[in-house]
């Protein structure tokens, strides 16, 4: 890392410095620089939030109804609460659907029961009522979502019964998600509340013979930007059947039978390793750690998919395909790399792509200097293997834990525990390795950043591309530095896969490269220019 | 919603605590912290750094699952002490959510509190109740313009020539086309909020955690000195009016007029301007009026064809009808889905004279909306981005006005009032128009009367609503 490199200690000090005792304390511990000589790097994550520094998490209803449910094309999501939560929520993830044929697809919609002072006051459970059944009277989906916002828990409306009674009534499914704003300390909560449900309540709820080969499911990959589109066209053309995606482009009604499927792929495993893992214990589907991100990364996936199915006819048609795409991306994609060469990002997005991203930009010669999740858990830093020492909250407590136990019915054991063993040798099956072993020495990790330290941190490190989402690019481009957003890619992508990689290349080119830079210098690069030169001379 | 629908489908309005925060944000060096989840504080943040394409730093008090059972103080004590410590703000604006409206957290009585257990020296706290139940982003917006002048406003020392301008919802270059005004008449003015430059900082070297410019805090303590308010906004509830304060509490004589989007709605700013200035309208408005009226005139024949629908923002549905009632666009579907008592009627009065009666929506949401925009053969949609899932389903133009838009840039750079920002819009309307015209017009004319001429036109077949339709899309005869 360039001239950067000693004073890192130096410049967490910084950055640290501003805060007022207690608030510097408790930051302190989600900050670590990577060292590879240090027997421990720990770092503190999944814990509240400070009040008033400016966070950029949400809330675990922006987890349960707009990235976990949100994709789901074939439901209604009713959101009960006052009209902002439905609101913000409308289509803002960039996810994208495309309906089956004869398919529905709201994906374009989002509905609420658009609280009033007096539901507060008196209870909404009867105008929610009403608000289902006109939604199956308009739109007669098959299933409807019910998702709650602060007040709901509050004031006691009991979603869950309402949900019962309206599925008993009008034969659909109908499924209820406590996912009040205040619960757990980020979207995280949400996330966990979202997919509990769906694993009680959805998954495995129909059986349906499936005439394929190599059936697996996609989890956590929610399809912003048309990454799924361009997973599930590599997947297709080596032969792979998806039963289900959770959730991007994915249905409800694919998820009820998502049981049938003979492996699991996590891509995010944030926001759904514990989906993963109860998959294994009630129906014997292991689960394999992915990364489509990248085009080494996609590689390296599809071979240890290959070598799961233990195929030989299944391996030769994946390093076919890898071939054919590889000849297409290649000789570009090494162009951009000596463009890109000695350029450094700072990477603040999500539960694993400040992960998947590092080895994005490596491969086009980029390296990262500080990265870091909004609603990681320590296991996502450090590993799985720090699991069983992570210690639980308050706030943890308050998310109900589900158990599962073996499905007698539909349990079916798809490889040995030998076979298991040795392939977990060769591949993170069952397994994920966290994003701080793949860092660089010198580098940063910081958790729950804020606009604090992303300020005092770019001024330090001077990246070249700073990635996050839309609440600090503006701050970035106030600050002169190319912003790339990886939570909604600003209306670009998909990002994923073999093509993507190259039209991520491309977007960092567009940006980077862009004469309007020339207008403007960051105040570290010339410091007698201030205003940068007008009237367009040169 | 009406009282028979119990489902929002596709809101056509905001929470209140987004206008809150719009509000806040013209105030010079201020921060806002909202009390509540901070899902709130994300999601606003996230909407309105799409529109106005700026840093949009909302702090929050993060109140967590034992916040809700204990109650949120501590979480919000401390949210004032980090917000102090890392942006020295000059005024904090401190507004609700719905969780805390729901646990009835005392916001006034916890900031009463902090205020006299900490030396704040010159830090103005302003609290504003706005539950995400109580209204829209317009009540929102207007109650905490209220609350900041019951606030801060002190009692008058003496009087000045002053003039206070409560500005509506309108876009950072809407205010600089204000104050050009104001100047014009030469007229010292406190205008409230002033997001000239906070929504829309110009690029400099040095990045300020807090955007410059805004309204100033001392100005903002003189407003009841003023000769007289004028509030943009025609319906704004007394309850909610900063004006309706200042004239109650202070005497100062209230003008209120709507948005100066139109001539007949410029025209009243600018001979109230006059009045209240005693000053001649300087000419360059008179040539900027001028001006606006050659474009009506060059521009009627193709306005005489739009048929209109508009929603969003009351205000500017209000204002923006009656810049298409003067120019012969047919203002067929106006609506809002904010419960404003004043809409319908206010409405039916601009469109009572037309031949066709216009359908106004108070209260509603997009499936409403969209089900009467195919009824109606609508050709023209006028109203912030929200509308354009229709525009994707149904093929509708969407002319993008108000706030939000999300899908498209220089919302903030919009100018839409005076006669210059008119003429701007109505060309806008003009020239949609008229791709909608030049995409299909020579099939139009080729299937309406090429080849029924030559199958000898039956003179029963030009029905009433064949008539109709060729007169949609050949107008210019």
């Amino acid at each position: 890392m360039k001239d950067s490199k000693a004073g890192i200690e130096e410049i967490l000090d910084d950055v640290l410095q501003s805060y007022p005792a207690k608030s510097m304390k408790n930051r302190k511990e989600h900050i670590l620089v990577k060292d590879r000589n240090k027997s421990e790097l720990k770092i503190k994550a999944n814990t509240r939030t400070i009040p008033g520094i400016i966070t950029n998490r949400g809330c675990a209803y922006a987890g349960c109804r707009g990235v976990v449910l949100g994709p789901l094309k074939d439901v209604v999501q009713i959101v009960h609460g006052p009209i902002g939560c439905s609101y913000y929520a409308w289509g803002m993830r960039r996810h994208q659907g495309l309906a089956a044929e004869g398919g529905k697809n709201f994906i374009n919609y989002t509905f609420s029961t658009d609280m009033q002072d007096s539901d507060v006051v008196f209870g909404g459970e009867r105008k929610l009522k009403e608000a289902i059944k006109e939604a199956v009277e308009i739109f007669n989906p098959s299933t409807i979502m019910i998702t709650a916002t602060c007040p709901v828990g509050l004031i006691g409306d009991d979603i869950n019964s309402i949900a019962k009674q309206a599925e008993e009534e009008y034969g659909i499914t109908v499924m209820a998600f406590n996912c009040e704003g205040y619960k757990g300390v980020s979207q995280s909560a949400g996330h966990h509340i979202a997919n509990n449900e769906i694993m009680d309540n959805l998954v495995g709820i129909k059986d349906k013979e499936l005439d394929y080969k190599y059936p697996i499911n996609l989890m956590g990959e929610y399809n912003i930007g048309g990454d799924a589109f361009e997973i599930e066209r590599i997947l297709h053309k080596i032969g792979y059947d998806v039963v289900a995606s959770f959730s991007g482009n994915g249905t409800a009604d694919q998820i009820k039978y998502s049981h049938e499927a003979d492996l699991n792929l996590v891509q995010c495993h944030r926001s759904i390793n514990y989906i993963a893992e109860m998959f294994e214990e009630k129906y014997g589907i292991p689960w394999l750690k992915v990364n489509f991100l990248g085009v080494d990364a996609t590689i390296e996936s599809l071979r240890n998919m290959a070598e799961y199915f233990a195929d030989p006819e299944l391996q030769e048609r994946t390093e076919k395909v890898i071939a054919e795409e590889l000849a297409q991306i290649e000789a570009p994609l090494n162009r951009y790399k000596e463009l890109f060469t000695g350029k450094t990002a700072f990477l603040f997005v999500g539960g694993s792509r400040a992960h998947h991203y590092q080895n994005v930009f490596k491969r086009i010669g980029i390296e990262t200097v500080v990265a870091g999740y909004e609603f990681g858990h320590r296991d996502d830093y450090e590993g799985r293997e720090v699991i069983p020492d992570i210690e639980m909250t308050a706030d943890d407590r308050n998310i109900p834990e589900l158990e599962v136990t073996k499905d007698d019915k539909k349990y079916r054991l798809r490889i040995s525990q030998a076979k298991k063993e040795e392939l977990q040798q060769k591949m993170p099956l069952d397994y994920y390795g966290g994003m701080i072993k793949e860092m660089e020495d010198g580098s940063v990790a910081i958790d729950d950043l804020n606009h604090h330290e992303q300020i005092k941190l770019t001024e330090a490190l001077k990246p070249d591309i700073y990635c996050s989402g839309i609440k600090d690019k503006y701050t970035s481009h106030k600050m002169g530095i190319f912003s790339k957003q990886l939570h909604s890619y600003d209306y670009s992508g998909p990002y994923a896969g073999f093509k993507g990689h190259l039209q991520f290349a491309e977007d960092i080119a567009a940006g980077i490269l862009n004469p309007s830079w020339s207008y403007i210098t960051p105040p570290w690069k010339e410091k007698t220019t201030l205003e940068g030169s007008f009237g367009g001379g040169e | 919603m009406s009282e028979l629908k119990k489902l929002n489908v596709n809101p056509c309005k905001m929470c209140m605590p987004i206008g809150a925060a719009i509000a806040f944000k013209g105030i010079e060096n201020s921060m806002l912290l909202m009390h509540g989840s901070q899902g709130c504080s994300t999601y606003m943040r996230r909407h309105m750094s799409t529109h106005y394409e700026e840093p949009i730093d909302i702090a929050s008090s993060s109140i967590d699952e034992q916040g809700t059972v204990y109650g949120g103080e501590d979480n919000l004590k401390q949210g004032l002490k980090n917000l102090i410590e890392l942006y020295s703000p000059g005024v904090i604006g401190i507004v609700t959510t719905c969780l805390a409206e729901t646990i009835g957290e005392d916001i006034r009585r916890i900031v009463a509190d902090f205020k006299q257990n900490n030396e704040l020296g010159s830090l103005a706290l302003v609290t504003v109740s706005t539950p995400g139940y109580g209204g829209s982003q317009f009540e929102g917006y207007y109650l905490s313009l209220r609350r900041i002048v019951e606030q801060l406003v002190e009692e008058p020392a003496h009087k000045t020539k002053k003039i206070n301008l409560i500005a509506p919802n309108i876009s950072p270059a809407e205010i600089r086309e204000l104050k050009r005004i104001l100047e014009l008449f030469k007229l010292d003015y406190t205008i409230l909020p002033d997001i000239a430059q906070t929504l829309a900082a110009p690029y400099t070297a040095d990045y300020s955690k807090i955007p410059a410019g805004g309204t100033r805090l001392r100005s903002i303590k003189k407003m009841g000195e003023a000769a007289a308010t004028i509030e943009l906004g025609a319906l704004v509830d007394s309850s909610l009016s900063a004006a309706a304060y200042l004239e109650d509490k202070f005497a100062v004589p209230v003008y209120r007029l709507p948005l100066p989007i139109g001539l007949k709605n410029s025209d009243l700013l600018i001979n109230i301007l006059a009045e209240i200035s005693g000053r001649e309208i300087p000419a360059v408005l008179k040539e900027e009026r001028g001006r606006l009226i050659d474009t009506m005139i060059d521009s009627h024949k193709y306005n005489g064809q739009g048929r209109a629908a508009l929603f969003g923002d009351p205000e500017i549905v209000y204002a923006v009808s009656s810049l298409c009632q003067e120019n012969g666009v047919k203002t067929i579907l106006m609506a809002t889905g904010s419960n404003i008592a004043t809409f319908n009627n206010k409405l039916r009065e601009i469109t009572a004279a037309n031949r066709e009666q216009s359908l106004i929506l108070n209260d509603t949401d997009f499936e409403e909306i969209r089900n009467y925009i195919s009824e109606y053969k609508i050709n023209l949609m006028l109203g912030n981005s929200d509308g354009a899932f229709i525009e994707e389903k149904d093929g509708i133009p969407l002319l993008r006005i108000g706030f939000p838009i999300h899908d498209r840039v220089g919302a903030a750079r919009q100018q839409n009032i005076g006669y210059q920002g008119t003429n701007t819009l109505l060309d806008r309307i003009t020239n949609q128009l008229l791709a909608l015209k030049h995409d299909n017009f020579r099939e139009n004319l080729y299937q309406k009367y090429y080849q029924p001429l030559s199958k000898s036109i039956a003179a029963e077949s030009f029905t009433e609503q064949s008539f109709q339709t060729a007169e949609l899309s050949v107008g210019d005869q």
